[in-house]
């Protein structure tokens, strides 16, 4: 047996592996399918069909370069979510991690293999929508029709962001309070704060530095080199009826070619991969069975307390009188599970007493419900707990509903103070409609992906469209 | 070779399933018995180096841990009982990639794992995914994992569970084998079968290690 593993065979054979489990996986193939149907509903036209792109509140002329761009901007603001819902629920978010991570393989080498795997897969879905960019450029564009000039703006914006988002899921497996929800949380915070900071830069002459902000890489070809001042762009969720008639008339290869702009995309592919050089290095194995339960006051009182006394001439079960009431009662108890779940909810249902209540006490329970619901979604849609549920009396889609139900009598418990506070019916109303909506959506996704990953990630973005609504 | 533990202690949280475990596993099989919870397991991880101590010092061949932990890591086979195997790949695909964690040649290995898979009853099934397999199948997939290249610690947790008796067998054969060239640890439910072979059988109960 030889003294050390070669990085350079790890790194093949993790590579390999991974392409091998993405290639047998459907996912794979519906997402190099969903691209290029969808991209037709990433262009808009003056019917607002689609994302609309609006700059000084007008479309802009679709000339082949602006099509690239347009693409390009739709994948790196409005799509990566989906990338990162794929990376983190496809069929190599199970590793044999048991048996990997006490052989002495360089973890450097063995994340540069996954991540490659991860970039390669979303660098060809990038490729069908370049196929079907073509496509829709001989339908659509304005002007002289040119493969490259629709594929290179449409690369040179979403290959670094693309690459990135595989390097932000190798960085977050790499550490155990990033596997789960609080890296979800943390990817939705970095997401939006993608999409905000360039509007730092975007006052400033274009350089190498103020490109760097621009992640999304959308601030250069939809204003050009000069100063962009305050930006007047919109991107997706535009309503048609505000927009000025005609359509403006954009450079965007003069944005594309501004100074310092792709020296800034190279060096987003420089970061992306120094991010999984300090992943491998940083790397902290994942932890077996039981969790450190911590000690002192605070571990105390979350933790579940010693078991009832057992009684040793405990008679057989009878079945229950009302089995689909027993079945929503016992899901609402495990939405809730914990001391924490019950103190924060306790926390929620005060929040709701004073202020505005759509736009605190209702988002607050709102947010608290959706790590509740999607960490038991995620939990009951495991493949292996269904291999058993289904030979229960209870059939799995009874227990679905029975999920729904109990979701959204959460909700509507922690709505209950702020409804009696105001008299009113309001509050009520609000949380029937959030609570069933998130529920009914934690528990589709979760049982399409099998994993609470992408139920988290899409009720988060729902989340926030709430919020700031 | 040898493995050395000296006041070991492992806990979770304020539960201490190992309370200053002092033991020694010289070259062949040492068997661990013990009730179900008693902390056999968790023994096994950290010989294994997949969880670390909370006190107290361990020592291959002499040189401390962790600062050997490189080099037992470069010797070791660990077949622990549930293992997240990668459903969508073969036997043979996923042993492939182990032997390139673990340094190996890939023909070599390759050979080898068919000639193990062949002794234990597997080999009519290596081209097959792993989705595929029973719960018996992926036990033998994860121990001809661990025999692969020439472990010189090998840590074995139940690995004949979920097998007939046939089988269970031949893999015991296997593993007395390696014992005599390998320092082998392993709990399993045929302590009684495989005593004579072991050079110690160590009751683990308690939070505390002693001969059986």
């Amino acid at each position: 047996m030889s003294i050390a593993a070669r990085p350079g065979e790890v790194l093949r054979s993790s590579l390999d592996t991974s392409l091998l489990r993405y290639r047998r996986s459907w996912g794979l193939w519906l997402l190099l399918l969903i691209a290029p149907v969808g991209a037709r509903f990433m262009i808009s036209d003056e019917s607002g069909r689609g994302v609309v792109i609006a700059v000084q509140d007008q479309l802009p002329i679709l000339t082949s370069a602006m099509l690239g761009v347009w693409l390009g901007i739709v994948v790196t603001t409005l799509l990566l979510p989906v990338g990162y819902i794929y990376l983190r629920a496809n069929t190599n978010r199970r590793q044999p991690w048991q048996v990997e991570e006490v052989t002495a393989a360089p973890r450097v080498a063995m994340l540069i293999g996954r991540f490659a795997a991860d970039a390669a897969v979303l660098l060809g879905t990038l490729g069908t929508l370049t196929l079907a960019g073509w496509f829709l450029g001989w339908l659509m564009v304005s002007g002289p029709y040119h493969l490259w000039q629709i594929a290179y703006p449409l690369w040179l914006i979403a290959t670094p962001p693309l690459i990135m988002l595989a390097a932000l899921r190798i960085l977050f497996d790499a550490l155990p309070w990033l596997r789960g929800a609080l890296g979800d949380l943390a990817y939705f915070f970095l997401w939006m704060a993608s999409i905000v900071m360039p509007l730092v830069g975007a006052n400033q002459p274009s350089s190498f530095t103020s490109n760097l902000f621009d992640h999304p890489g959308f601030v250069r070809p939809l204003a050009g080199p000069e100063p962009a001042g305050e930006m007047n762009v919109q991107i997706g969720g535009v309503d048609p009826a505000t927009l000025k008639p005609g359509r403006i008339d954009l450079d965007v290869r003069a944005g594309l070619h501004a100074q310092g702009y792709i020296a800034a995309r190279l060096a987003w592919i420089g970061i992306a991969v120094a991010m999984v050089l300090i992943a491998g290095l940083i790397y902290r194995p994942h932890r077996v069975g039981r969790r450190k339960a911590g000690q002192g006051r605070i571990a105390r009182l979350l933790s579940a307390g010693p078991p009832p006394a057992a009684r040793v001439d405990a008679p057989a079960a009878r079945p229950a009188g009302l089995p689909a009431l027993g079945l929503v009662l016992a899901e609402f108890r495990l939405i809730g599970a914990g001391r924490l779940f019950l103190l924060l909810a306790a926390a929620v249902a005060l929040m709701g007493l004073g202020g505005d209540y759509r736009h605190m006490g209702s988002p607050a329970a709102l947010l608290l419900l959706i790590f509740g619901l999607c960490a038991h979604a995620g939990r009951s849609e495991a493949r292996g707990l269904l291999k058993l549920a289904v030979t229960t009396a209870q059939s799995p889609m009874m227990r679905r509903a029975a999920f729904v139900v109990a979701g959204t009598s959460w909700a509507l418990l922690l709505a209950v103070p702020a409804a009696v506070v105001r008299g009113s019916g309001e509050p009520l109303a609000l949380a029937l409609a959030t609570g069933g909506a998130a529920s009914v959506a934690a528990m589709v996704l979760a049982a399409l992906t099998g994993s609470s990953f992408a139920p988290r990630v899409v009720l988060l973005i729902a989340w926030y469209v709430y919020l700031s609504s | 070779m040898m493995l050395t533990l000296n006041t070991i202690s492992r806990s979770y949280g304020r539960k201490r399933v190992l309370d200053g475990v002092t033991a020694t596993f010289p070259t062949g099989l040492t068997l661990l018995v013990g009730p179900s919870g008693a902390g056999k397991s968790t023994l096994l991880r950290l010989l294994a180096t997949a969880e670390k101590p909370n006190g107290g010092e361990m020592a291959w061949d002499g040189a401390a841990l962790p600062g050997s932990r490189k080099a037992l890591r470069a010797v070791l086979g660990y077949a622990p009982q549930a293992v997240d195997l990668p459903e969508d790949l073969t036997a043979r695909e996923f042993a492939l990639h182990m032997a390139a964690l673990k340094g190996l040649r890939h023909a070599e290995a390759d050979a080898q794992f068919g000639a193990i898979t062949d002794r234990i009853g597997l080999h009519a099934d290596i081209n097959n995914r792993i989705a595929t397999f029973s719960g018996g199948m992926r036990r033998r997939l994860v121990f001809a994992q661990a025999m692969l290249g020439a472990p010189r610690l090998l840590a074995l947790d139940e690995p004949t569970a979920e097998l007939d008796g046939e089988t269970a067998a031949r893999l015991s054969d296997l593993i007395v084998e390696r014992a005599r060239e390998a320092v082998v640890v392993m709990t399993t439910h045929l302590a009684d079968a495989l005593a004579p072979h072991a050079v110690q059988v160590l009751r683990v109960d308690q939070g505390q290690v002693w001969p059986a």
